[in-house]
């Protein structure tokens, strides 16, 4: 006797997935260093990371975002929903605009950040990086307004480095020369563009349906034939949302439904987004627990760190000059452009808050087999490492 | 008292007892309270009504198994409620029932039952476990939502307290406390007692009002709280109409105003905080503190559910609460004898569990949308106190009927309801075989009759199941377990909330004090 059960192969889809662009992704690995974004197969780098940043900041490149969750809140009650969910007012999002959000439990801890598109004025479509499915029907219960969840049937390419709006325009997309930063825009049927992206440079990130990926695929690669585009991996990506001083959760924070120990969930005060909770738009998740929070003042900060020396400070801990630890490193790396030794690092309030002078890390570094540790003096630095105006300018210039 | 008044310290929603004590406590302390009701008359579960025969008659609560003596006292209702005794009987098909009323346990022909020692050990013995767990009942439940600090020592002190006497009870009582406590009353049960209509009777004492049988876990917890101010059933001299009328009295006579037909439609908030009550006529009376007698959802959705924390919502939306308790109203010509019951005990409060097996079984067809075979039935004829124009010799028996479901499999329509109070007048009438003949009226409510009628979801007794995973610091939900709701000004105060269910009048004195002793916003 055959059932579903006893049939030979699996009856679900075992391992990682590939995703609608993976033909082509494959096609370019000459590293085969696949890891595991979500439950899909995402390029760790194509060849050479040092190439695949040079390209982010010197040309062109494209980047496979399809892993990316995306949820579709749809109805009357959509604007209430997403308002109820997120810490910004996004009332303030407008029609064909995008908005970076962060939402939190009862408690106040962040549970995770996206962006939210603002597709009509009750459509939103909400990309992050978890999933949110139940959670979102949870928020919007009671409320008049659909939560569909879209993650495969939508997929994605990021188009980040100084070139991209001429490979747009090679592409016959020059319709999108006026799109401002945080603009979206639906130029075709079936292709949403939006001015965003996790570089900190100029770019823009494609949505499309999985059936028109390959033919998306081939028209940005035929249009960047002369404007150096490459496909880049995660882990160059790492290194340019460093640069642009965006945090990456689970990394530099942890997400508070992952977190099962207690106290280890942080607010958006604590990862400095004091900007993203606006208190004056009514109810929202974890309002009256950030209240007291922000009263109570945060425990701790995630600051960015200029470091003396070469030596990426990964792991770090951070000292008072004293001698005492405060806190530790969450990222770090040698930005090539910036020329900086750079890190975020997290500390116990109040340092990296009201005192950001005296303080240290202690690096330990291996070369050939011999350890040794480097203290080095840091800096707390606000704003990002890597800031350029070409990624604001509209019309963007045809570098 | 002026209906014109349209400003309070305090609106409480629903005048059911805890809604009544919660307003007599706060006009004793000098609050400006209104009390509205959506209905005409007040007391919610413990209501009196007058029935089709123009009897005044206890609607669906019609005994205080466990009416808190500190309420009596802290509002000085002693000279007016005064509790006596009912005797209980578990009846037995075979007409050898059992009088349980006091320590000796008998036949009530007299003659000494077997297992009288047995079971008068095991009911001393949870009693006792019982008045371990009562001091808990009154108090908000300890909140250590703060963590182990030395400001929350305070809190800790009333379970300290318990940990304590838990100790005095010596090493094989509190062995014996902690292997009970959690367990089902089959077991425990049938451990001391040969299965029957005495095993059956104390078995269904844990049940009454809950989606549970005696087999299911928690049952010992059920009974040991029913048992928390005593073992027997109560009646307040002048029936249960009285118990209402002297909160309400009280309350009023410290200045309460008491609205009927005032169905609140919303709680208004601004700024997260609580601003008042609009009703369905379009009126408004602004308070900045609003208590609901209300269960934990229809108390959310007065205020808007976008007020709450997702989790919060997520949480009140799964509490446990199947009804599963339909009420038979009987009127009679004359009094229906039932064979081997004196006048006394007869006026008692009858038990119909022929054996805890029985018990179970029926609840099983709850379970899966049916009316049982044989319901488990608590049988009281209220006192006749009041009759309109009438001069007939008419007698009320007043019937819970157990294990009928909510979710009726088909849903509850006029045949159902037909086929139920069949059902529950054919049981009795084994017992009373002159029922059909004198019987002069019936009504029969069902759950979702209750429901309507209350508001109470599921037409539920205790607005959400009384079971050790939704008490104390987590009754109705975890993070409200202390009365305040969500919203700055907003609290609830009714069965739902610590320490529950039954006609005990503690939730709404726990709520009232809280708020005295915190004040409220100004």
């Amino acid at each position: 006797m055959t059932n579903e059960l006893t049939a030979p192969g699996p009856h679900v889809q075992q391992g990682l997935l590939p995703t609608p662009f993976f033909e082509r992704l494959n096609a370019f690995s000459k590293t085969k260093n696949w890891e595991d974004w979500a439950g899909f197969l995402s390029p760790s780098e194509f060849q050479f990371v040092e190439q695949e940043y040079f390209a982010v900041r010197n040309a062109a490149t494209l980047f496979d975002i399809s892993p990316m969750c995306k949820y579709r809140i749809s109805g009357p009650d959509a604007l209430r929903v997403v308002n109820r969910l997120v810490t910004r007012d996004v009332s303030k999002i407008r029609v064909g605009r995008v908005g970076y959000a962060m939402w939190c439990d009862e408690e106040g801890m962040v549970i995770d950040d996206g962006t939210i598109f603002r597709l009509s004025e009750d459509d939103f479509l909400l990309l992050c990086q978890e999933r949110m499915y139940s959670w979102l029907h949870d928020t919007a219960w009671g409320f008049d307004a659909a939560i569909t969840d879209e993650s495969e049937a939508l997929c994605g390419l990021s188009l980040q480095g100084p070139t991209s709006y001429s490979i747009l325009d090679a592409a016959g997309l020059s319709s999108l020369k006026d799109l401002k930063p945080f603009d979206l825009r639906n130029p075709e049927p079936d292709l949403w563009v939006s001015r965003t992206g996790y570089t900190g440079d100029l770019g823009y990130e494609f949505l499309t349906k999985p059936e028109h990926a390959l033919a998306l695929w081939d028209r940005l690669w035929e249009a960047g034939r002369l404007w150096g585009l490459i496909p880049i991996g995660t882990a160059a990506l790492d290194l340019v949302r460093l640069e642009a001083g965006f945090i990456a959760p689970g990394q530099d924070f942890q997400l508070v439904h992952h977190a099962e120990r207690l106290g280890r969930g942080r607010t958006p005060f604590e990862l400095g987004f004091e900007n993203l909770v606006h208190f004056d738009k009514g109810h929202f998740n974890g309002r009256r627990a950030l209240l007291k929070h922000r009263a109570s003042g945060p425990r701790k900060h995630l600051v960015r760190l200029d470091i003396e020396g070469k030596d990426p400070a990964e792991d770090a801990f951070v000292y008072t000059g004293r001698g005492k630890k405060v806190g530790h490193v969450t990222s770090a790396a040698w930005s090539p452009t910036a020329k900086r030794n750079i890190a975020l690092a997290e500390l116990d309030a109040p340092y990296g808050g009201s005192i950001r002078q005296g303080l240290w890390v202690e690096i330990d570094v291996e070369k050939e087999g011999v350890w040794k540790r480097r203290e080095a003096k840091v800096t707390v630095v606000d704003g990002p490492f890597f800031k350029n105006r070409r990624a604001r300018v509209t019309p963007p210039g045809p570098y | 008292m002026t209906s014109a008044q349209t400003s309070f310290d305090v609106i409480i929603i629903g005048a059911g007892h805890n809604g009544l004590t919660a307003g007599a406590y706060l006009a004793k302390a000098g609050k400006r309270v209104c009390i509205v009701e959506q209905s005409d008359v007040i007391g919610g579960m413990a209501q009196s009504r007058e029935n089709a025969a123009g009897i005044m008659a206890p609607r669906f609560a019609h005994l205080a198994h466990n009416f808190n003596p500190a309420v009596i006292k802290e509002l000085g209702l002693e000279s007016k409620v005064s509790l006596k005794t009912v005797p209980t009987i578990y009846l037995s098909p075979d007409g050898r029932h059992v009088d349980v009323t006091d320590e000796t346990i008998s036949f009530t022909d007299g003659t000494p039952h077997p297992d009288a020692e047995a079971f008068a050990q095991l009911r001393a013995r949870l009693s006792r476990f019982a008045g371990l767990l009562s001091p808990l009942a009154l108090r908000a439940p300890p909140n250590l939502s703060d963590g182990l600090s030395l400001t929350g020592l305070g809190e800790l002190a009333s379970l300290a307290k318990l940990g304590i006497n838990l100790r005095r009870l010596g090493a094989s009582d509190m062995r014996e406390f902690l292997r009970i406590v959690l367990s089902n009353t089959y077991d425990l049960i049938l451990d001391d007692l040969p299965d029957g209509p005495l095993a059956g009777g104390f078995a269904a004492e844990s049940i009454w009002g809950a989606w549970s049988g005696p087999r299911s876990p928690g049952t010992v917890f059920s009974l040991m709280y029913r048992y928390g101010v005593g073992t027997s059933a109560q009646i307040p001299q002048g029936g249960m109409a009285s118990l209402v009328t002297a909160l309400a009295d009280c309350a009023q006579h410290n200045g309460a105003d008491i609205r009927t037909q005032h169905r609140a439609q919303s709680v208004m908030v601004e700024n997260d905080s609580v601003t008042g009550v609009t009703f369905a006529d379009g009126s408004v009376l602004r308070a900045k503190t609003v208590i609901s007698s209300l269960a934990p959802l229809p108390t959310m959705h007065l205020v808007g559910v976008e007020h709450f924390d997702t989790e919060a919502v997520r949480r009140v939306r799964y509490v446990r609460g199947k009804g599963v308790t339909a009420k038979i109203n009987l009127t009679t010509n004359g009094l229906v004898d039932i064979p081997g019951l004196d006048q006394r005990r007869r006026e008692g409060r009858l038990v119909i569990a022929p054996s805890a097996e029985a018990c179970e079984k029926a609840f099983n067809a709850a379970k899966f949308g049916k009316i049982p075979d044989s319901p488990v039935l608590e049988v009281y004829s209220p006192q006749v106190t009041e009759e309109s124009g009438s001069t007939n010799d008419h007698h009320l028996l007043s019937i819970n009927a157990q294990y009928i479901p909510y979710h009726l499999d088909g849903g509850w329509g006029d045949d159902a309801r037909a086929r139920l109070q069949e059902r529950v007048i054919d049981l009795l009438s084994t017992y009373a075989p002159s029922l059909r003949s004198q019987l002069a009226h019936a009504e029969t409510l069902t759950p979702l009759d209750i429901e309507q009628e209350t508001g109470a979801p599921g037409g539920h007794w205790h607005h959400c199941e009384l079971n050790t995973d939704q008490l104390l610091t987590v009754r109705p939900v975890n993070g409200m377990a202390h009365y305040a709701y969500g919203v700055d000004g907003f609290y609830l105060c009714g069965a739902s909330s610590h320490p529950g269910g039954d006609v005990t009048g503690l939730p709404g004195r726990n709520s009232a004090m809280r708020l005295i002793k915190e004040g409220l916003p100004s």
